[in-house]
């Protein structure tokens, strides 16, 4: 059958489901759930691909899952991904008054358009010419934050390392996978629908702790060592690093305190800093990271406190790939028209944020490309979605079109995909860089 | 000429003061008009010789740079009494009898010292008192209480001009305090809380440490390479606040007191500052207080320098002890000084946060520094001025000769009392060693 008829019955199928998928991405916005606590999501998710019979294995990374649709013939496997967590925005629409967690990065729309696509590529005359498989997968935690809580968990042996896609890669989960992609959502300032190309800061995630030495606040704070002043000195000379950075680097560095004092009238002992270094090498990553490490000790010498340092190895900058790129444009700009796709080259950090998409991209064929269909600023409390159809309904249209083209005609284009790439680097050489990066220090101020 | 006793020899000394002490309210003027910092007191030095040849005072020069020694009864073999006085003046832009080339200004009434020590000694020198005291008065005009320009002053040190950063300590270590018995020196002050006081006693100073830093960075293009450059004016800011962190930890009754001044903030506005130098004083109540103080100024100074990956060399030097005068010398003064301005005339001082290195020579003999109420405005203020000459200059004066009467008339029994009871906190020996183990030179890469 012709490829554009193929598409033509994939695109019918997406819009008989319109309310069905829309649905789910409904459902989850109602029910924010953060990094590895995605037990409610999962369960939306796993019910939607049982009600299009595709079996799943499930708790992949503690929530995550995966379900592979084979086509007529074999053929490589393209990754579908939808992430599932939220972050956390005090005061966003959808917020849980609980937790705080908000979808407020749009991932609530990814599993919509993932399956979506599946429902589109399902369509048993479209699945029956593919040559390959498609996996779905819905994975935890992209959002790297509630670091202590990971880390715990990492202490615990219940995760490797500390995001969905680092973790299931380590797991295995994308071994029989060829090449992946997500839609992810973005608020557009102009009439531009789809954003592909450009890449990604990395960065590495420090968790911080001071320890002082409590005494009364009031009676003898002499007899106190004041971790509080202590990171208040150390941040504040993280902030004079910054004139050091060059604009190329787009170096970014970010972070909060999670506890700064248990009682106003005692000398805190105990603060913690949980931050973030961004940058768009891993050598500008790398030098920033020795600056930060300096200054934190900076605070700890300063006051004679101790200071504990962990490194975790974050995110590697985003390789987004051409000839799958290109593969998506095409599909993009025939449904929205050439004029409304922008295409960032591969050295244009988009923004300034980080994801690991980025580190997947370092081991297959990978692209992260942005829908608009938002409107507000990304993980603050306005970013809500404006327009379903151009959030879901159309990137699961183009993910659909851009898999039929990949994996049709004996998937001749997702094998020149592969062939045209070089990865980066192995799985386990991928594995060996991340637990190579995590380190720990422990740093007495006298 | 019979020997007086005690009553006529103050009357002579109290008449020969009223009708002479406009000469030394005249000298205090022209000092007044003409202000050297200190260990350049030159012309000020000169003036006083001139002063202590028109009064035929034998003496000699050049101690400590520009210091001088009167001396009266020269040939007497009983005790020696010091009658002090200050010869350098600070720095106070705006000052109105600042020097414009220099801006040296006596903004802390020393020309007054000078005056009163003269006055002092015009009126032991009236007619038949020398002859009817048993001992010798020295009049001692000391340069460089002031304890700044601590970068210049340790150049000195370096040529090996001074070894001490001020005047006393220079005295003492020079041996001009050797033959000298018992000390005191009148310093002005501006109206204290309570109308009417003109002469005040009892009071305790804070003594210090000095500290000259500098923070070495790397020189860059600030526009253009900032990221080749390492700063080290945010090196000092770091370390500023975090000096200003330690603060808490200062307990209220060791009265800490640190205060740096920047003397070099970078070379040119588009280059990284390379070479920032600061000097401060750690000042306390107690040697402990400030020697604990400045261990933490010390860590906050290296933080600074670790921060930005650049190195601090820290010299500190030794300061001034803690004033503390003794009780029988003073209760001799205060008599006087009753009998001078009325009791209600007459102040109790407590704890002051000021430095003066009469501390040092309170530890090896017994010392007062009274101050006499003759100023107006602030201290080391633009706008502090002696405003009474005849309280600052002729009443102190003769509140310091009668009590040098009481000391070494009858056979200087009241001297050798005071000698007695004294319990030195030091030998000369012990403060030099002390003085000499504070010195330290270090240079911190962290």
């Amino acid at each position: 059958m012709h490829i554009d008829i193929l598409k033509a019955l994939a695109q019918a199928a997406i819009d008989r489901q319109r309310d069905w998928i829309i649905n789910i991405a409904e459902e989850i916005l109602r029910t924010p759930e953060t990094g590895f606590n995605e037990i409610r999501t999962s369960q939306v998710i796993s019910r939607r691909l049982d009600e299009i019979g595709v079996r799943h294995t499930q708790n992949i990374a503690i929530t995550g899952l995966k379900g592979v649709v084979r086509g007529g013939n074999s053929g490589p496997t393209v990754a579908v991904i939808g992430e599932m967590d939220s972050v956390r925005v005090l005061g966003h629409p959808h917020s849980d008054p609980v937790t705080g967690a908000a979808h407020a990065c749009g991932h609530n729309c990814q599993p919509a358009v993932m399956l979506g696509a599946a429902v589109g590529l399902m369509a048993p005359e479209v699945l029956r010419e593919l040559s390959g498989a498609i996996a779905l997968m819905g994975v935890p935690a992209e959002e790297f934050i509630d670091v202590e809580q990971r880390l715990a968990l990492y202490r615990q042996g219940r995760l490797g390392f500390m995001s969905g896609k680092q973790e299931m890669i380590r797991l295995g989960a994308f071994d029989d996978v060829d090449m992946a992609l997500l839609v992810h959502t973005s608020a557009s300032p102009d009439d531009t629908r789809f954003t592909v190309g450009g890449t990604s800061n990395g960065h590495v995630v420090k968790y911080v702790k001071y320890i002082g030495k409590a005494s009364h606040a009031g009676v003898a704070p002499h007899l106190g060592v004041n971790a509080l002043q202590a990171a208040m000195v150390g941040l504040h000379a993280v902030n004079t690093q910054r004139e050091t950075f060059r604009d190329d680097d787009v170096v970014r560095l970010h972070g909060i305190l999670t506890t700064a004092g248990v009682s106003t009238n005692s000398t805190p002992a105990d603060v913690r800093y949980e931050g973030r270094v961004r940058g768009a090498t891993v050598e500008a990553i790398a030098d920033a990271g020795a600056k930060v490490d300096r200054c934190l000790k900076a605070g700890a010498l300063a006051l004679g406190a101790k200071v504990e340092i962990v490194t975790i190895p974050g995110y590697l900058p985003m390789l987004s790939n051409d000839p799958l790129a290109t593969v998506f444009a095409e599909n993009a700009g025939r449904l929205v028209g050439k004029s409304r796709l922008a295409w960032l080259s591969s050295d244009a950090v988009r923004g300034g944020g980080s994801t690991d998409m980025g580190d997947l991209s370092h081991i297959m064929p990978v692209i992260h490309p942005y829908s608009s269909g938002f409107a507000g600023n990304g993980h603050g409390d306005d970013y809500v979605v404006q327009d379903y159809e151009q959030a879901v309904i159309t990137p699961a249209k183009v993910v659909a079109m851009t898999l039929i083209d990949l994996l049709s005609e004996n998937a001749a284009k997702a094998r020149e995909v592969v062939s045209r790439t070089r990865p980066r680097m192995t799985r386990p050489q991928y594995i060996a860089l991340q637990q190579g990066r995590l380190k720990e220090e422990y740093y007495v101020g006298q | 000429m019979a020997r007086m006793n005690v009553a006529e020899i103050k009357a002579a000394v109290v008449a020969e003061i009223d009708r002479r002490g406009d000469e030394a309210v005249k000298l205090a003027k022209e000092i007044l008009a003409n202000p050297e910092g200190g260990f350049r007191e030159h012309k000020t030095s000169r003036r006083v010789a001139e002063k202590f040849r028109e009064l035929g005072i034998p003496f000699q020069d050049g101690i400590a740079i520009t210091g001088l020694k009167g001396m009266l009864n020269a040939e007497s073999s009983g005790p020696t009494v010091g009658v002090m006085g200050e010869l350098d003046s600070l720095y106070v832009l705006g000052h109105p009898h600042a020097d414009p080339t220099t801006s040296a200004a006596h903004a802390c009434g020393h020309h007054a010292q000078i005056g009163s020590m003269v006055a002092a000694g015009i009126g032991l020198k009236a007619a038949g008192v020398l002859e009817s005291l048993s001992g010798r008065v020295a009049l001692m005009a000391a340069p460089a209480e002031e304890y700044v320009e601590i970068e210049y002053r340790n150049e000195l040190r370096k040529k090996g001009k001074v070894e001490f950063l001020g005047g006393k300590p220079e005295f003492i270590r020079t041996g001009a305090l050797d033959d000298v018995d018992i000390a005191m020196m009148t310093h002005t002050e501006p109206p204290l809380h309570g109308e009417g006081k003109k002469l005040a006693i009892g009071a305790t100073n804070t003594g210090m440490v000095a500290k000259f830093v500098q923070f070495q960075g790397k020189a860059a293009h600030a526009g253009g390479h900032p990221h080749l450059g390492i700063n080290a004016l945010n090196a000092a800011n770091i370390a500023l606040m975090a000096i200003h962190a330690q603060r808490e930890t200062f307990r209220d009754e060791d009265t800490v007191r640190v205060h740096p001044i920047i003397t070099r903030g970078g070379a040119s506005v588009n280059s990284v500052p390379a070479d920032v130098r600061m000097e401060t004083f750690v000042r306390a109540k107690t040697i402990d207080a400030y020697l604990a103080a400045n261990r933490k100024i010390d860590r906050a100074l290296r933080a600074g320098a670790m921060a930005v990956g650049g190195s601090v060399t820290i010299t500190t030097l030794p300061g001034y002890i803690p004033l503390n005068q003794d009780r029988n010398l003073q209760g001799i003064y205060e008599a006087n000084a009753v009998n001078l301005v009325g009791s209600e005339g007459v102040a109790h001082m407590g704890h002051r946060t000021g430095s003066t290195d009469m501390g040092d020579v309170c530890q090896i003999m017994p010392a007062i520094h009274p101050y006499v109420i003759a100023a107006t405005g602030v201290g080391h203020g633009n706008d502090y001025l002696v405003a009474d000459y005849e309280l600052g200059v002729k009443t102190a004066g003769k509140a310091m000769a009668l009590t040098v009467v009481d000391l070494l008339a009858d056979g200087a029994r009241k001297a050798k009392e005071v000698k007695k009871s004294f319990k030195a906190p030091m030998t000369k020996a012990e403060y030099l060693a002390f003085m000499r183990s504070l010195v330290r030179e270090e240079t911190f890469t962290e």
